[in-house]
C-alpha cells in the first residue's frame, strides 16, 4: 500500500501535486504521461533519490523520509529498475542479477545455496538460463532489460519501481513483462509495482491500473478505458 | 568458472613461490663469513620489497579502478605517486635531518598520494571519459615533476642525489627494520579491503545503483580513497615511484577470471601484483652481471605496451 498526501514532487520547481492518493497493494500500476511530464522524476521520487517538495508518502509501515535515511534499510523495501544498462565488462548475467541480493548479504557478499537457488529459478522464469554466463556487455539491449527485472526481483522488496522497462523489449518479451510482475505482485502479500510506459494499448488489454500524468496531476485510474486516458492525455499542460 | 577461478588462484600461488624460491636460494647465493648477514640484512628484504609493493601496488590500482569506474586508472597513471613524490622531495629539501625518519617519511608519501588521490577524484567527477582524466594525471605529474625540479634547484648535490635515486624506484632502499612496517601496512590494506568485497561489487554498477542497493557509497569512497593513499603511498616512500603495476594487473586480473567478484580480483591481484614484481626482479638480477636496470625501466617497458593494447580494445 503506497499512500500520498500533498506531495510536491521536483527539483527546482513543483511538476507534479499530489493532494492524495492512495495505492492498494497486490497491483501493478502502469505510469502514464507524455514526454516530458515528469514520469522519470517521480519515480526518482518514489525510490528515494529524490526528497519530496513538501507533504509525505508513506510506503506499509515505512515512510519516504525515513527510508531516505537509511539505504540499507531501503534496498531492503524498494527495488529499481532504471531505464537503461549498459552493461559492465566482466560481469555475466548471472553475476548481475546475483547483485540484486547484495541488500541480503554479509560484508564479504558471499551468496549462500538458496540466494543461488532464488537467482536460478527467477532466470529460468524470464527464460534467461541459457544466457547465464554471457558478458552483460554482449547481450541485447532486450536481454540486459529482462536481467534488470530479474535483478530487481531476486532483491525480493515490497515495492518495485521500473522506468520504462519494456522499450527494448518485443512483443513476446513485453508480454512476459507483464505477466511475471502480475505473478510477482501476487507471490507475496502487500507487494506492489509501478512502471512507466508509452505502451497504452497493452496495458488496456491487460487491465493494469494507470496512473495517468497531465496538467501537473497524477489521476489513479483503477478500470481505465482508452477514451478516458486520452482525454486526460490530450489536455493542454 | 568458480573452478576456473580457483585453479588460476593456486597456479599463481605456487608460481609465486617458486619466483620467491629462485629469488631468494638461486639467484643471490653468497658465499663466506657475512652470508648470514647479507641474507638477512639484503636478500630478504629486498624480496619483501617485491612481494609487498607488487601486492599493495595493484591492489590500490583494482581499488582505484573501482573507484573512478575506470579500467585506466591506477595509482601511478592518475598521478598519485607524483603527489607521493613532491611531498617527500618537500620533506627531503625541507626538513632538519632530524625529522628525516620512518614516521615523517611515511607520513609524507601518504599525505601527498591522499591528497593526489582526492584532487583526480574530484576532478574526474568533471570529466566523463577516460582519455581526458589520463591527460589531467599526466598534466598533474609534470606539474608536480615541474615543482620538484625548481625545489631541487636550491638543494644541496647530496640531496638531489638522493632525490634521484629515490626516483627511479628500487626494490633495494628498504632496510630489514623497515620490513615489518611496510608489511603491516599492507597487510592492514588488504584485511581493509575484503571486508568492502560487497559495496566494491556493488559499485560496478555505479552510484546511483550501488546506493538502490543499500551501499553506503559516500563512506566507501572515502574508505577507498584512504586505503589507495596508504598503499601506494607507504609504497611510494620506501620503494619509489613503481609504474603500472597498478593499471595493468588487475586488468589482467578481469581479463583472466572473467569476473566482477572483487573477492576473487583482490585475491587474484594481490598474487599475481607479488608475481610480477618478484619476476621482474628476478629479471634485474639475472641480467645483473652485464646491465644494471632500475625496476621502473623494466615495469614500463613490459606495463607501457600492454596499457597501450588495453586503450585501444577499448574502442
Amino acid at each position: 500500500m503506497i499512500s500520498i498526501q500533498q506531495a510536491q514532487v521536483g527539483y527546482q520547481t513543483t511538476l507534479i501535486d499530489i493532494a492524495q492518493l492512495a495505492l492498494p497493494a497486490g497491483q501493478i500500476y502502469a505510469l502514464i504521461g507524455r514526454n516530458g511530464s515528469g514520469k522519470s522524476t517521480l519515480l526518482q521520487t518514489l525510490i528515494g533519490q529524490l526528497p519530496l517538495r513538501a507533504g509525505s508518502i508513506s510506503f506499509g509501515a515505512f515512510s519516504l523520509t525515513e527510508l531516505q535515511r537509511n539505504a540499507a534499510l531501503r534496498a531492503t523495501q524498494v527495488s529499481y529498475v532504471a531505464s537503461m544498462f549498459t552493461g559492465v565488462e566482466a560481469l555475466t548475467l548471472r553475476a548481475y542479477v546475483s547483485l540484486g541480493r547484495v541488500p541480503h548479504l554479509g560484508a564479504f557478499g558471499r551468496l549462500q545455496a538458496s540466494d543461488l537457488q532464488f537467482v536460478a529459478e527467477v532466470l529460468h522464469a524470464l527464460n534467461l538460463s541459457d544466457l547465464a554466463q554471457k558478458d552483460t556487455r554482449k547481450l541485447s539491449d532486450g536481454e540486459r532489460q529482462l536481467a534488470s527485472l530479474a535483478r530487481a526481483i531476486v532483491q525480493d522488496t515490497p515495492l518495485m519501481v521500473l522506468d520504462e522497462p519494456a522499450s527494448f523489449l518485443d512483443y513476446f518479451n513485453r508480454d512476459l513483462l507483464i505477466d511475471q510482475l502480475q505473478l510477482w505482485v501476487q507471490q507475496k502479500t502487500e507487494r506492489t509495482a509501478v512502471f512507466s510506459s508509452h505502451d497504452i494499448d497493452l496495458c488496456l488489454q491487460k487491465g493494469i491500473p494507470m496512473l495517468v500524468l497531465h496538467q501537473q496531476k497524477l489521476t489513479l485510474l483503477a478500470k481505465p478505458t482508452k477514451q478516458e486516458v486520452m482525454a486526460l492525455l490530450s489536455q493542454n499542460s | 568458472m568458480k573452478q576456473r577461478s580457483i585453479q588460476l588462484l593456486t597456479s599463481t600461488g605456487i608460481l609465486l613461490l617458486l619466483l620467491t624460491w629462485v629469488h631468494l636460494f638461486v639467484l643471490q647465493q653468497e658465499e663466506g663469513a657475512n652470508s648470514t648477514l647479507i641474507f638477512w640484512e639484503f636478500q630478504v628484504p629486498r624480496l619483501l620489497s617485491a612481494l609487498l609493493a607488487g601486492a599493495g601496488l595493484s591492489l590500490s590500482g583494482l581499488l582505484m579502478q573501482n573507484l573512478f569506474q575506470n579500467p585506466m586508472a591506477g595509482p601511478y597513471v592518475l598521478g598519485i605517486n607524483s603527489g607521493a613524490s613532491l611531498l617527500i622531495s618537500l620533506l627531503i629539501l625541507g626538513a632538519a635531518p632530524t625529522f628525516l625518519n620512518e614516521l615523517s617519511y611515511v607520513s609524507a608519501a601518504m599525505t601527498g598520494a591522499f591528497l593526489a588521490a582526492s584532487f583526480m577524484f574530484v576532478v574526474s567527477k568533471r570529466v566523463q571519459n577516460i582519455q581526458s582524466l589520463l591527460v589531467i594525471g599526466l598534466m598533474f605529474a609534470s606539474f608536480t615533476g615541474a615543482i620538484e625540479s625548481v625545489l631541487q634547484s636550491f638543494a644541496a648535490p647530496e640531496q638531489v642525489k638522493q632525490l634521484f635515486i629515490w626516483n627511479m624506484g628500487s626494490l633495494q632502499q628498504m632496510s630489514a627494520a623497515q620490513a615489518p612496517w611496510l608489511g603491516t601496512i599492507i597487510v592492514f590494506g588488504i584485511a581493509t579491503t575484503l571486508f568492502l568485497v560487497k559495496g566494491l561489487n556493488a559499485m560496478v554498477l555505479g552510484d546511483a545503483h550501488a546506493i538502490q542497493l543499500g551501499i553506503k557509497v559516500r563512506q566507501l569512497k572515502i574508505v577507498i580513497l584512504f586505503v589507495t593513499a596508504l598503499l601506494a603511498g607507504s609504497i611510494t616512500a620506501y620503494c619509489g615511484p613503481i609504474a603500472f603495476v597498478g593499471l595493468a594487473i588487475p586488468n589482467l586480473a578481469r581479463a583472466l577470471l572473467k569476473t566482477q567478484d572483487h573477492l576473487l580480483l583482490i585475491l587474484f591481484s594481490v598474487f599475481a601484483g607479488s608475481c610480477f614484481l618478484v619476476a621482474i626482479d628476478v629479471l634485474i638480477l639475472l641480467l645483473d652481471p652485464w646491465l644494471s636496470i632500475p625496476v621502473n625501466v623494466l615495469t614500463a617497458v613490459i606495463g607501457a605496451p600492454y596499457v597501450a593494447y588495453l586503450m585501444l580494445r577499448q574502442r
